[in-house]
């Protein structure tokens, strides 16, 4: 019930290996304009697409543009492209990761260079644009509608999943030959920008490296299962950089590797992220708020740490049939197996995949409470929270609390909304401890 | 709660809380007896007043600032507040003030100004789960704050007003800029006072009562804060939560008193009040 005043603390230990994590940003975007000036290939680029080892292997750069927007968002210098956004007609409703990368586009347009002081000496112009479906409509859309600034081609593919009631023996094969079709057209489509064919060694190669840097991420957050917890969120958050944005490169195993190393050794030395950890929580949906990251420092002044996140590493690894010998197919049935890795469970206790995913934490992570965080302009991952948190509280009766903002755009924050929520949530759980 | 004089030989404690529009205190003796209170404003122009507001209570209860034993801050002002003890957040307050008046109460309804929650308790009165507003105005006080002023009646008269309708007028809106446009809109057309008063507790009285019951409490509700004051509000709330709804009998000074009533076991427990405490104002969240 106590309140206090600290927002940020020292004794917060989070790992030396993310820290690695911004020189490893900053690379993504310098790269890019290394490549441009070599004549090399940039594309812009969609998070968690299931496509990135086709890009890696096709030896083409990427621009993530999410990141981007987060990146801004991390540096508080979102204002003036989100503003540019809408003075160019984008309600504020929409996706604000695309409203960053639509402003950003329009002023380098209108300058005929990139922004001044922009964030990690910003995105040069792509190549190429690839969208995707998976997670949301506006990454189908964005690139389509970026087309207004950049006079280069854009090419979106279909990810699909199958409803949790669908009878996986019956829908298997339409899905995964859909889906093999999806990442052959994307296939053609670089072929035809980069002027070479995709070499299937090379893919297969890419492709090990991305299910080996996951299997690692895999492996570092089941060290978390540790009590005290040896890995903040504050580091999930960071971490996530190198599976999802070098996904495909030994960068990211390498990256892994050293951090296993690490956390493993705070795990044997009994090493927690604060001293006295009082409350383990669970980041149960929605993006980080980027804006305001230290907040997670606010709840472990109160003793309160978060110890696993059900965002950015959304499926545990899957073994793909050995008889699968097309790496275009393995693409597709390890896509398919991640989508339903539990929908099978789903169907015999919740119903709902996502429900079932935060029970198994919730019981393995020896989880006091849960938090979720309400996106205002991100329909994905925010509609269906409410849901999925009562679903949640008949299988439990941890005290569970969403907060609402925006992944990027500050002006849907209210710090002292969210010290008042936090407060009354440290007290619930306070309560229930004592219980 | 009744303002008495000091009792001289007891222990008194004292609760402030410090809420976005309104400052209230009280002060109680070694029993648990109010001893004094005081509403005061909270206003940019007032909240460095704050600490006058416990002074005044104190003078009320008889007493010297000097001899409070114990002071618990709660509300939006509680993080600097340099001349208390202790802070405690407005649902641990809020709950314990209730749990003294309505001991078998498991929900209560707070509606301040600047936002609105929902408290769920256990049997011991301990905080099961809690709802709150987001950071939109819709309702919360400020919101009927605004409307009265758009409809040139006074705040407290909104209530007993709205009971005066014959029909409700429907306003749609539930952002405060939109509904106060709707509301001239409503006026223009010939709408009348007491049935646009009546439309707008219906919009904030369902907004709150969707927002509660995702607590799934059923019983006796209490409810807290400025908009208890409002009649209109609370039969709204009553009718739209199908269940009983309590008022306490100050129900401004709810967070306050459970404030007093946790620094009194504070002490019990062997917490001990600063050595000279910082008579200075209180700075808010920016």
């Amino acid at each position: 019930m106590e309140t206090k005043n600290q927002t940020k603390t020292t004794a917060v230990k989070g790992t030396l290996t993310a820290g690695m994590i911004r020189e490893l940003v900053r690379n993504i975007y310098r790269s890019a304009h290394e490549a441009k000036a070599q004549g090399k290939k940039v594309a812009y680029f969609m998070v968690a697409s299931q496509y990135d080892e086709i890009v890696r292997a096709m030896d083409i750069v990427p621009i993530p543009t999410e990141n981007y927007a987060g990146l801004c968002a991390a540096k508080r210098d979102m204002e003036r492209f989100l503003l540019r956004a809408e003075e160019d007609g984008y309600s504020q409703v929409l996706c604000s990761y695309a409203r960053i990368g639509l402003g950003f586009d329009s002023l380098r347009k209108e300058l005929g260079k990139i922004p001044e002081n922009a964030p990690d000496g910003g995105m040069p112009e792509p190549d190429m644009m690839l969208g995707s479906s998976a997670v949301c409509d506006p990454r189908f859309k964005w690139y389509q509608a970026a087309g207004r600034y950049l006079n280069v081609p854009s090419y979106s593919i279909d990810v699909v999943a199958p409803p949790v009631q669908a009878d996986l023996n019956e829908v298997r094969d339409y899905y995964i030959r859909y889906q093999t079709e999806q990442f052959r057209g994307l296939i053609a489509f670089l072929e035809e920008q980069t002027g070479k064919k995709l070499d299937e060694d090379r893919l297969w190669e890419t492709i090990k490296l991305g299910d080996e840097a996951w299997r690692l991420w895999y492996e570092i957050d089941r060290l978390r299962v540790a009590v005290p917890c040896p890995m903040p969120t504050q580091d999930h958050f960071s971490i996530m950089v190198a599976g999802h944005y070098y996904c495909g490169t030994q960068v990211a195993v390498d990256f892994y590797r050293q951090l296993y190393e690490e956390v493993k050794s705070k795990v044997e030395e009994g090493q927690g992220v604060i001293p006295v950890e009082k409350y383990r929580l669970l980041y149960g949906g929605g993006l980080p708020p980027w804006h305001t990251l230290w907040i997670f420092n606010y709840f472990e002044s109160f003793g309160a740490v978060f110890v696993i996140e059900n965002v950015y590493r959304g499926y545990d690894p899957v073994e793909v049939p050995s008889y699968v010998k097309d790496p275009v197919e393995y693409l597709a049935w390890r896509a398919f197996l991640r989508f339903t890795q539990r929908h099978e469970r789903a169907r015999k206790n919740s119903g709902h995949p996502v429900v079932e995913r935060l029970l198994q934490l919730i019981d393995d992570y020896k989880i006091d409470g849960v938090v979720f965080h309400a996106c205002r302009s991100c329909r994905a991952t925010t509609v269906g929270q409410i849901h999925i948190k009562n679903l949640l509280g008949r299988y439990t009766d941890i005290p569970m609390m969403q907060l609402v903002s925006d992944m990027v755009d500050l002006r849907d924050y209210s710090e002292a909304q969210w010290k008042a929520q936090i407060g009354g949530f440290i007290d619930a759980l306070s309560a229930r401890s004592k219980r | 709660m009744p303002s008495r004089p000091g009792l001289r030989g007891s222990m008194p404690f004292g609760g402030i809380d410090i809420g976005s529009t309104m400052t209230k205190a009280v002060i109680i003796d070694d029993n648990g007896r109010p001893l004094g209170s005081l509403v005061g404003p909270t206003g940019v122009e007032h909240r460095h007043l704050a600490y006058r507001v416990m002074e005044e209570a104190a003078r009320k209860a008889g007493i010297g600032r000097e001899e409070i034993s114990f002071i618990v801050a709660t509300g939006y002002g509680r993080l600097n507040c340099p001349f208390a003890d202790r802070q405690v957040t407005e649902i641990t307050c809020h709950a314990r003030g209730v749990k003294e008046e309505f001991p078998d109460v498991r929900l209560i309804i707070d509606i301040g100004g600047q936002d609105s929650k929902g408290i769920k308790l256990d049997e011991a009165g301990k905080i099961v789960d809690f709802v709150m507003n987001d950071k939109c105005a819709a309702g919360t006080g400020r919101f009927l704050e605004i409307i009265a002023d758009t409809l040139g009646i006074p705040l407290a008269k909104m209530g007993e007003i709205s009971l005066q309708a014959r029909e409700v007028v429907k306003i749609s809106n539930t952002c405060t800029v939109f509904a106060e446009h709707e509301v001239i809109s409503r006026l223009a057309e010939g709408a009348g006072v007491a049935e646009i008063c009546a439309g707008l507790h219906e919009a904030i009285g369902g907004r709150i009562a969707a927002m509660v019951r995702h607590l799934k409490v059923e019983g006796t509700a209490v409810v807290t804060g400025g908009g208890a004051k409002n009649i209109g509000l609370v039969n709204v709330l009553s009718r739209k939560l199908d269940c009983n709804v309590q008022v306490p009998k100050n129900p401004f000074l709810t967070g306050a008193y459970g404030a007093a009533l946790l620094a009194k076991a504070l002490y019990e427990r062997g917490e001990r009040g600063r050595v000279e405490r910082r008579w200075e104002e209180v700075t808010f969240f920016q």
